[in-house]
């Protein structure tokens, strides 16, 4: 047992420990506020101005109200944006706004407030949002047209991104980069009270807030009065605090820790459809895995259902393509999903003159099938790639685990010194299929060094061609089914989001809205009388 | 004593150039690069050839360090890459912690590792010897994470006396005060033990005894005083750790402070907040030192003539 996972072992035995002994002892300050544990992935944000920002937190979320909200099921709902209409030919997008909203300082929202903002991306490291908006045109008070550059069906994605809260323009330019830290002003349920970077930000409801989207129940002011969102990176402590009370709810829960606080019975729990994809990256520049025999052999001796029970504690879902289930681009062909078919593996390596040797290992010209698999130093990579070690051990393939920090390994995977890797990402849009596969990203992202006219021009089509939403559904498809047959990646699992609540404290919706536990949600969310 | 602390000050602008070497090169030695914490699905090639450009990172190091060394010598610690923030506003917003921890944990190891090393000393070869040097073996191989989270359990979930975790107020200074200062009182306390009892050994002790003293009075007055260099040393050289070595513990109970900063910083490969993180946590060593050898040479004048 090494040091983190002595560590990690430590963890689960205090907690289990903890919650079976715990008192129980609230630490709430009145009937109408509350404390919620930011997930793991969401600390460490620096400041909460959505422009600028490279990491926001749900923060950002309740502060700032967006256009467009999308659902769990990825489905677009009007929120700012009263309704939108794209022009056939995807060159102009006009949007109605919502009347009678006012930031937190008291200045109007209206369409003075988007011609204002959408330029103020220029720039910035989030500039690739609007990259697509050619001009802002005021049509009236409370309608504005985008004129577009290019047709980007994706738009109405971006302006559904957190990034794309909308800040006061007076409060913003005033603040100038104190923005997000000092002071904070959108037209969100709640209004910025103070931040401590690195440990909480305190938020007090919007008690003129009546303009909440339908994917609320509550359109008015939020029912909690005062939310404190802490930055708790142990998640052992986290639990801890939830259970006695410190903190109500906590905004991400690793799988592992699941059965303990399973057991609970004042802990409540609610999850959300997964937010990105475990798989097993390949490097087609480096033998043996430019066969694609080869990479097919091996995807094909990967069993998810394995690796998803004895890693993730059935937690999520097996993953069979690319992209997360809740996106309709990843509905492909069921022929050409990846599963386990380990005697169709055999067989591939067999034909493609990979003989068996005396130790069941495989070697073709004398040159054994021995490779190396580079995984991240946490729990849950090093566990997938020691099963994947054994799984590949049954086609006779030789697997090596090196493991290194997450900036590390892309480092090896920009220098192209990796050949597999067990990685993971998380994003919510067809558009990651460019990322990490087009020829204009080799090195990094596309560390699969994947070139190839056809799957290029696929790229090409569903990146730059689709003019409107369902054209690009269809055209990601397409693009899709062409890197799964090539074989470029092995899916492995997509996980789901889980949060823990306390019962006694607070009362949490049944089923939860957005992509996120975020603003719809929190709103909702009730305190215990 | 003024001028072995002039000499002293001089040495330290040699020391100063050759830890700004180290603290700048060292993080480039280490894999990745810091924009790639910037980029998201969606940014372009060309926003990683900009990121860099504003940074200053398509320029040869040789040329990023003299700037750095230029912003430095004015007092500019530079920009942190992925916050957006003055490295020096990041530091000093979180230097108030580490400090509030760290000279806690250091005032609660000395007094409580002297008093223990003192009553271990005095008690030598006794029960009350062997008890105390078990705790200190006990408290030097303890793990601090596995330490805080015990802490947590029993005086924050069983018995409710203090919170688990944050940084509000002076109760919840007192868990990870205990956690990070166990280590101390550990190093402390067998310093003293064994400083007292050589010390006791020497013939000016054998003296005070036999002018009929009181043998309490010899070992806190006299014995104590003397014992006391070893003891300085050490508490000189732990200066550096009061703003950087917790940060096992600023992890486990939730509190910001320089440690967790770093940490932060190394994973993200921000080079500028690396750096100043370093620098700062290199010149607290330094200045440690620098205050231990004065101190030192103040307590034995012997030092002065050894040192200068």
């Amino acid at each position: 047992m090494n040091r983190r996972e002595f560590l990690a072992s430590v963890s689960v035995v205090t907690l289990a420990a903890g919650l079976g002994l715990a008192g129980g002892n609230s630490a709430r300050a009145s009937e109408s506020e509350a404390v919620f544990a930011l997930g793991n992935a969401e600390i460490g944000a620096p400041h909460h101005d959505p422009i600028r920002a490279t990491l926001l937190s749900t923060v950002a979320t309740l502060i700032y109200d967006r256009m467009i909200e999308q659902d769990a099921d990825q489905s677009y709902h009007p929120h700012l944006a009263e309704s939108w209409e794209n022009s056939a030919d995807g060159m102009n997008w006009t949007f109605k706004l919502r009347q009678g909203v006012r930031f937190h300082d008291g200045e109007p929202f209206n369409a003075a407030t988007i011609a204002w903002w959408i330029p103020k991306f220029k720039g910035s490291v989030n500039e690739y949002l609007v990259d697509a908006v050619d001009r802002v045109e005021v049509v009236d008070d409370y309608t504005v047209r985008f004129v577009m550059k290019r047709a980007e069906p994706n738009l109405i994605y971006n302006l559904a991104s957190s990034f794309m809260g909308i800040p006061s323009p007076k409060a913003y330019d005033a603040a100038g980069d104190n923005f997000g830290v000092t002071e904070a002003a959108g037209t969100g349920p709640y209004k910025f009270e103070s931040f401590a970077v690195g440990q909480e930000t305190v938020l007090v409801a919007n008690e003129d807030y009546n303009w909440g989207s339908d994917l609320s129940e509550n359109k008015g002011a939020p029912y909690i009065k005062r939310l404190t969102l802490r930055e708790i990176p142990d998640a052992s402590t986290a639990f801890l605090e939830l259970k006695t009370g410190g903190v109500g709810l906590l905004l991400g829960v690793p799988d592992q820790f699941l059965p303990q606080l399973q057991a609970e019975e004042t802990l409540g729990f609610r999850s959300l459809p997964g937010f990105g994809i475990t798989y097993l990256a390949f490097n087609t520049l480096a033998e043996p895995f430019g066969d694609v025999a080869v990479r097919q052999a091996t995807a094909l001796a990967v069993d998810q259902s394995a690796i998803l029970k004895s890693v993730f504690n059935g937690v999520g879902l097996e993953a069979h393509q690319f992209l997360i289930s809740t996106l309709a681009e990843s509905k492909i062909d069921p022929k050409l999903e990846i599963r386990h078919d380990l005697a169709k593996a055999n067989q591939l390596l067999d034909a493609a003159g990979w003989v068996r040797d005396g130790d069941g290992m495989r070697s073709k010209d004398s040159k054994p099938l021995k490779v190396k698999l580079t995984a991240q130093s946490e729990t849950a990579f090093k566990r997938t790639a020691e099963i994947l070690q054994a799984q590949l051990k049954t086609i006779g393939m030789d697997v090596e685990i090196e493991i290194f920090d997450s900036t590390t390994i892309v480092d090896q995977l920009k220098k192209g010194q990796h050949q597999l890797a067990v990685r993971q990402y998380g994003w919510n849009n067809a558009d990651i299929l460019d990322w990490f596969f087009s020829t204009t990203n080799i090195p990094y992202p596309n560390s699969s060094g994947w070139q190839d006219e056809k799957s290029q021009e696929l790229r090409d089509i569903a990146m730059q061609q689709s003019k409107t939403l369902d054209e690009r559904v269809a055209n990601f498809r397409k693009y899709q089914e062409n890197l799964i047959g090539n074989f470029l990646f092995v899916p492995i699992h997509e996980p789901i989001l889980n949060y823990a609540f306390n019962e006694t404290l607070l009362e949490v919706p049944e089923k939860l809205r957005g992509t996120q536990l975020v603003q719809a949600t929190t709103v909702d969310i009730k305190v215990v009388g | 004593m003024i001028g072995f602390t002039l000499r002293r000050l001089v040495l330290l602008l040699p020391v100063f150039f050759v830890v700004s070497l180290v603290v700048f090169f060292i993080i480039h030695l280490v894999p990745g690069d810091p924009i790639d914490n910037l980029l998201r699905a969606g940014s372009s090639p060309e926003q990683r050839l900009q990121i860099a450009a504003k940074y200053g990172l398509d320029r040869s190091l040789v040329e990023q360090y003299f700037t750095w060394m230029g912003r430095l010598l004015s007092g500019d610690l530079g920009t942190s890459i992925i916050q957006g923030r003055p490295v020096s506003a990041l530091i000093a917003r979180n230097l108030p912690f580490s400090l509030e921890l760290g000279i806690a944990a250091l005032l609660f190891s000395t007094l409580t590792g002297i008093t223990a090393g003192v009553i271990a000393a005095s008690y030598q070869g006794t029960r009350v010897d062997d008890v105390i040097t078990g705790f200190i073996l006990l408290g030097s191989t303890v793990p601090s994470f596995w330490l805080g989270l015990l802490l947590i359990l029993v005086f924050a979930v069983w018995l409710g006396w203090v919170p688990v975790s944050g940084a509000r107020g002076w109760s919840s200074l007192i868990l990870p005060t205990i956690a990070a200062g166990l280590g101390g009182i550990a190093l402390v306390a067998r310093v003293t033990r064994i400083a007292m009892i050589e010390t006791s050994r020497q013939d000016f002790v054998t003296l005070l005894h036999a002018k009929g003293l009181p043998p309490f009075i010899i070992q806190l007055r006299h014995v104590l005083r003397h014992a006391m260099v070893p003891v300085v040393t050490i508490l000189s050289l732990r200066i550096g750790w009061v703003l950087g070595g917790a940060v096992t513990i600023e992890y486990v109970f939730a509190r910001p402070g320089l440690g967790s900063l770093l940490i932060r910083a190394l994973n993200q490969r921000d080079y500028p907040l690396v750096q100043g993180c370093l620098l700062m946590l290199a010149m607290a060593v330094i200045i440690g030192a620098l205050i231990g050898d004065i101190v030192q040479a103040a307590m034995d004048p012997r030092q002065r003539e050894v040192r200068a």
